[in-house]
């Protein structure tokens, strides 16, 4: 093989031999050795010389050239004296110094007068053309290409001889030869982004050759998607060839136009998602977000995620034709086709696999564009007609690993500081201002300037976690944070003497001197300073925002519901073309139905979400009716009923009637047999998507199979149904225990009879509560009482958790969407949409979620917390804000979780124990959570704050806890949560107005 | 007026909300900065002493940093209002005490630099309204020609939380330069002498303003890394300062780049729709 020798000769350094030789020694030798090779080839040369019958007598030696030419195979010892020459002579012209003024040198003014190469290659392929040889010439080109010292590519008699080389090579299959390939395309594009005036030629070569336009670009194509080096290089090779697109329209518009590239990229991970394994492993419960450490154990994810890469990679530096095209592919390629589909799966362990991959990706993609993709189809695709997003959210509410993996998704997403995302997910729920009474209106910009909304948070501090109250345990665990300051956590015993803490601060210089008598929290400190840091990324991050969001701009009284519909349709379509495509689709089907057919309001409310499943005439028409648009402004009225619901249900905890749910129960499948009757398909389908969440409700005991994630799939099917029925429940049990027939007024005298349900209920009712018990908790409650009454041990347990989630969340994730969809009546209800509902419902059950979830949970609201959107900050944390009296602030969740946990520490004799206990388990963990988060995301920044200082003082061996005491747990979180939005709170009051001036 | 004030100082004029944060709160330290107690003894501006905090049972032991806050709340708000001719920096030692410096562009006590002292109750908002005291004693009808505090107490007889602020009291030591007032003056002999012998009035004030500047580049009075003090110009000093003063005027476009970095949007102005921009720059 005279290259590779040649090569490999070179790397040893024989270059440097050839130093201090004289270039016309040099070009003598060089001509020399030519003449000998000419005299060989032109032996055999079929054209010229009859000499080549003579060889015909000469023993073949070439083992592997039997059959192979022509004319005969060529003896070894003459194919080898030309290998000889070869070498050497590529040698001198590699080491040849450009003339004058960068004029050929003279060994290179021979090679291309003489077209040397070309005639070597032609001798080549009067040989055997295998792949040995191929592998040959190639390594020789590399060579030439990547270390020549003037430039050789400018030149035909070089070029076309290797374009003519590489196209032979195109279709071949051994690794060798395609590693090689790869190498030499891989350096062809180094040198063409260096020098972009060889373009040209490149493309008249392979015009000349009648190939392909701009070879080098085609056969890079089918190793885009391959591992290893060889797939890196030559993604890398086109990485270099989509930089030079960006300034060179031609090569930006054949690639657009006459290559495949987009498509093969585009499909290329629809492929590679194919075979990623449809079912994760989940390690453990905590498990919520697939980690690097996760993926690095995956080959198929990491290709995956290779190709990611490279699409993000492309797109950011490709022409912008290139960009469009193969965003649009993406997502019409990828994402809807396969994507979505995977997102609706039948079984909870797939469904909640595609959400962490898709979480993933969101968190791999950099570039801007492509997120727009990634984005623009959660929030605006829809999937058997429902919004993807709307899904997702729904799904918060899932018991099991689905909701954690779905919690960990709004992670991510809120933390891009997107204001399309935001928009979507709150904001424009909040727009309209309805969510609050009309006078207040101008305290949405006022800054709380003395602190009030955080005092008022902080007071709601459960008095067993109270630094003042705590009894000793919790005491020490206090001057454990202390103890950062230098003192031992026996100093710290003695509470009492606060006085020797702030004294011992003074000394140290850092002093808080802060009056004798009072007990300094010093973990809050750390919880300000985190604050400080999100709101302000926050802000820097809502720079680009289009509007501030204040309550004055948008103007509430433009957006009133239902005006806020209009601009959808137009806007949802995405810009590219092939997106276009789809639109007419989500269009059609909200409005071809009549409108003006709603004999029934109420349900079509509450129906409406069902549209995903549902496509039942009746709903649909109430849905073209009242949205024209699909795009559904706040809805209202689903959340607010739901609402009520819960405080029903809280209210009424453990009176819950049997009878009521069974009746219920009977509408329920009534209606759903009806409902059947219409189409069956649907309602199979896209319960499959919801499934997940309502399964677990249908049956109690695949609940606690659950949590393995291991739910058959049949049980799935019954699953579905029983979803159906949940959420019908939810529809059917108000006009049930109404028992209204007429349509409009349901929905008031409902919420009327609930308000005073709720009232009556607080101090005990009679008759009433039966209806409200029917409505509200049907699902729900059985479940939750026995969890709440019955002893420790079932409370822990995960069944008891998530059944109850189920229940009540299934039917409420699923009305939470309709809002969305849902237009008329709703719009005058206040609603502050499905994704803080879910989260608030969340939030309310905390002591019964599992540790994980409170931490994302909490997570999540706090980075909320930290958006400067007046309207947001409102929302969540200015405590003297008044709101309409059906819209739940997170105040008012916060409060009840805050009287759930003192009536739980009232009737626990050792729940302080316990929660010291608990608090020392966290602390111990706090390390390793730390790297976790660190690699996982944004959230949780503050507990890691908390726990560094934490982690200084070794932990006192506490007594054993076990993390199924969720409500002991959540009651340790619940307290640092409200530092955390405290400190939040704070931190907006003195930095709101300042970095948006700047 | 050639003076100049230390570096700490000049930022502070040009973009004090800056200063603000950082010095007051190096949290990065893990500090937290001091409250009144300490730093109030040394003018014993208000005899208030328990903080109220204590008074609130359980959750005493944020009562500082609601005051903490309160406080730089204010001084957000003062940083906003942009006061003609005022600067003021909270103390390094307490939060309850501020330094400021007025300049008098016009009217009687043109040329006039005042340096002053602003002391906040530690029971603020809920107490009395601040004290403000000048170093020197400006000859003023309002001003004690003894201890040079400004009656300010005549402008805000009951201090309102949410409706008072400390801007206003700023504000009110600006004014009282420009329009005299003669009643119930601390200064009596002022007082008279304006109403009485104005050319009189005059030329005292005149001296007052001469003497105040003649002690500009004294040692601040009290001892705190933040207080306010001049020097003669020094390009070694100043110019870096100044240089970095005028850069950031020019800065908040190139912050604006950088801010893009993180934040996404394609909604256009206007609209209340997701990727609702037209031509969707998604690379801007």
């Amino acid at each position: 093989m005279m290259a590779s020798v040649v090569a490999n000769g070179n790397r040893d350094g024989q270059s440097l031999v050839l130093k201090g030789v004289d270039p016309e020694t040099c070009m003598i030798v060089f001509k020399n050795h030519w003449a000998q090779v000419v005299k060989i080839l032109e032996k055999h040369d079929p054209l010229r010389s009859s000499s080549a019958l003579p060889s015909l007598s000469v023993i073949n030696l070439t083992a592997s050239s039997s059959g192979s030419s022509r004319f005969g195979p060529i003896p070894g010892d003459e194919a080898s004296a030309v290998q000889n020459y070869v070498e050497h002579m590529l040698f001198l012209l590699m080491e040849e110094e450009s003339g004058q003024a960068g004029a050929m040198g003279p060994i290179l003014e021979f090679v291309v007068m003489e077209n040397v190469m070309e005639r070597l290659f032609v001798w080549s392929l009067r040989r055997e053309f295998t792949d040995d040889m191929k592998l040959e010439q190639l390594k020789m080109y590399e060579m030439l290409v990547g270390q020549a010292r003037q430039p050789l590519l400018h030149h035909k008699p070089i070029l076309r001889p290797l374009m003519m080389l590489l196209s032979s090579c195109s279709s071949t299959t051994a690794p060798a030869v395609e590693a090689e390939l790869v190498l030499l395309l891989n350096q062809l594009c180094y040198v063409l982004a260096k020098d972009p005036s060889i373009l040209e030629l490149f493309f008249h070569t392979s015009e000349d050759q009648g190939a392909t336009n701009f070879l080098i670009f085609s056969l890079l194509i089918p190793f885009i998607h391959r591992e290893g080096t060889v797939g890196q290089q030559a993604r890398d090779a086109l990485l270099l060839i989509m930089s030079l697109s960006a300034e060179n329209e031609r090569v930006a518009k054949h690639i657009a136009e006459n290559t495949f590239f987009c498509p093969v990229l585009a499909t290329g991970l629809s492929g590679l998602y194919s075979s990623l394994p449809t079912k994760l492993e989940v390690p453990n419960e905590e498990w919520h977000c697939l980690h690097k450490e996760d993926w690095l154990q995956m080959p198929s994810l990491i290709q995956f995620l290779n190709s990611l890469e490279f699409c993000n990679a492309v797109i950011q530096v490709a022409h912008p034709d290139i960009r469009d095209q193969l965003v649009s592919y993406i997502y019409n390629g990828f994402l809807v086709p396969v994507l979505a589909p995977a997102l609706h799966k039948l079984t909870l362990e797939e469904v909640m696999t595609t959400t962490a991959y898709l979480d993933l990706f969101l968190r791999s993609v950099t570039e801007p564009a492509l997120l727009q993709t990634f984005l623009s189809f959660i929030l605006l695709h829809r999937h058997e007609n429902v919004h993807i997003l709307d899904t997702l959210v729904s799904r918060i509410n899932t018991p099991f690993q689905l909701g954690i993996v779905s919690l960990a998704l709004f992670r991510t997403l809120i933390g891009l500081y997107c204001e399309d995302v935001m928009l979507q997910l709150v904001l424009r729920y909040l727009i309209p201002c309805n969510h609050m009474m009309l006078s207040q209106r101008r305290v949405v910009r006022e800054r709380d300037c003395y602190s009030a909304s955080a005092a008022k948070i902080l007071a709601l501090t459960p008095s067993c976690c109270s630094p003042d109250r705590s009894p000793p345990p919790l005491r020490q665990l206090d001057s454990i944070l202390f103890s950062k300051g230098g003192e031992t956590p026996d100093n710290s015993g003695n509470t009492e003497e606060k006085k020797s803490f702030s004294e011992e601060n003074d000394g140290s210089g850092n002093s808080c001197t802060i009056g004798s008598e009072i007990y300094l929290d010093v973990s809050y400190l750390h919880y300000l300073y985190d604050a400080r840091l999100s709101i302000n990324s926050c802000i820097r991050a809502c720079q680009v925002w289009s509007a501030p969001y204040d309550g004055e701009d948008p103007p509430p009284e433009k957006y009133q519901p239902g005006v806020l519909e209009e601009p959808g349709l137009t806007s949802r379509q995405p810009q590219m073309a092939l997106k276009k495509a789809q639109r007419p689709f989500a269009l059609q089907a909200g409005s071809c139905v009549p409108p003006g057919t709603d004999p029934l309001p109420v349900n079509q409310l509450e129906l409406e979400w069902d549209d995903s499943y549902d496509a039942c005439p009746v709903q649909t028409a109430d849905a073209s009716a009242e949205r024209g648009p699909p795009q559904p402004p706040p809805a209202e009225p689903p959340k607010h009923i739901q609402e009520m619901r819960r405080t029903a249900r809280m209210l009424v905890k453990g009176s819950y009637i049997e009878e009521n749910d069974f009746q219920d129960d009977v509408m329920v499948y009534d209606l759903i047999a009806k409902k059947d009757s219409g189409d069956v398909e649907r309602t199979s389908k896209p319960s499959g998507s919801q499934t997940e969440e309502t399964k677990p409700g249908s049956a109690e005991v695949p609940l606690k199979n659950g949590l393995n994630l291991t739910v058959p799939s049949p049980a799935m099917v019954d699953n579905s149904s029983n979803s159906l029925d949940a959420k019908a429940n939810g529809q059917t049990d108000c006009n049930a225990n109404l028992q209204n027939t007429t349509a409009v007024e349901l929905g008031d005298d409902l919420l009327a009879q609930y308000e005073e349900l709720i009232r009556t209920l607080d101090h005990e009712a009679g008759g009433k509560p039966v209806k409200a018990d029917g409505e509200v908790k049907k699902p729900i409650t059985p479940v939750e009482v026995v969890v709440v009454e019955e002893d420790e041990m079932d409370f822990a347990s995960f069944s008891a958790e998530t059944p109850e989630p189920e229940k009540l969340h299934s039917p409420f994730g699923t009305i939470n969407r309709f809002r969305s969809g849902s237009a008329t009546k709703n719009n005058s209800l206040p609603f502050t949409g499905p994704f803080i509902s879910v989260l608030l419902s969340r939030l309310e059950n905390m002591l019964s979620n599992s540790l994980h979830v409170n931490l994302l949970l909490t997570g999540i609201l706090a980075q909320l917390a930290a958006y400067p959107q007046p309207l947001l900050r409102s929302f969540l944390l200015n405590t003297n804000l008044v709101f309409q009296p059906t819209v739940r602030s997170l105040y008012q969740v916060l409060a009840i979780v805050k009287n759930q946990i003192e009536e739980l520490a009232a009737s626990k004799k050792d729940f302080t124990e316990l929660i010291t206990a608990a608090q020392h388990w966290l602390m111990a963990r706090e390390p390793s959570f730390i790297e976790t988060d660190k690699s996982g995301g944004s959230s949780g920044s503050n507990h890691q704050e908390g726990g560094r200082i934490l982690k200084n003082s070794p932990p006192p061996k506490p007594k054993a806890i076990s993390l199924e005491r969720t409500e002991v747990f959540a009651t340790v979180l619940f307290t640092e949560f409200l530092k955390e939005l405290a400190a939040i709170a704070q931190e907006h009051s003195i930095l709101s107005y300042i970095p948006m001036e700047e | 007026l050639a003076s100049s004030q230390r570096s700490d100082n000049e930022e502070q004029s040009g973009h004090g909300e800056q200063r603000a944060s950082p010095a007051r709160m190096p949290f990065g330290r893990k500090q937290l900065p001091p409250i009144p107690k300490n730093a109030a003894p040394i003018t014993k501006p208000s005899p208030l002493g328990t903080p109220i905090q204590s008074a609130n049972g359980t959750h005493a032991s944020y009562g500082p940093f609601y005051l903490e806050y309160s406080l730089l709340a204010e001084f957000t708000l003062v940083i906003k209002q942009k006061l003609p001719g005022i600067y003021v920096q909270p103390s390094h030692k307490s939060a309850l005490m501020w330094f400021g410096v007025i300049f008098i562009r016009h009217g009687l006590y043109q040329d006039g630099v005042f340096k002053f002292t602003v002391y906040i109750p530690d029971n603020y908002p809920d107490g009395e309204c601040p004290k403000l005291v000048f170093d020197i004693p400006v000859f003023h009808p309002l001003v004690d020609p003894v201890s040079g505090e400004l009656d300010v107490r005549r402008a805000f007889t009951k201090w309102r939380r949410n409706h008072n602020h400390i801007w206003q009291v700023l504000m009110y030591a600006r004014t009282v330069f420009y329009k005299i007032n003669t009643t119930d003056p601390l200064n009596p002999e002022a007082a008279v002498l304006y109403e009485k012998d104005v050319q009189l009035f005059k030329s005292k004030v005149v001296d007052s303003v001469k003497l105040c500047n003649s002690h500009l580049f004294d040692q601040p009075k009290i001892d705190d890394p933040y207080a306010i003090s001049f020097s003669p110009w020094n390009p070694a000093v100043h110019e870096e300062a100044k240089e970095r003063m005028f850069t950031y005027k020019r800065r908040p476009e190139d912050h604006h780049k950088v801010s893009q970095a993180s934040g996404l949007s394609w909604v256009k102005p206007g609209s209340t729709q997701p990727f609702s921009k037209e031509d969707n720059p998604p690379q801007s």
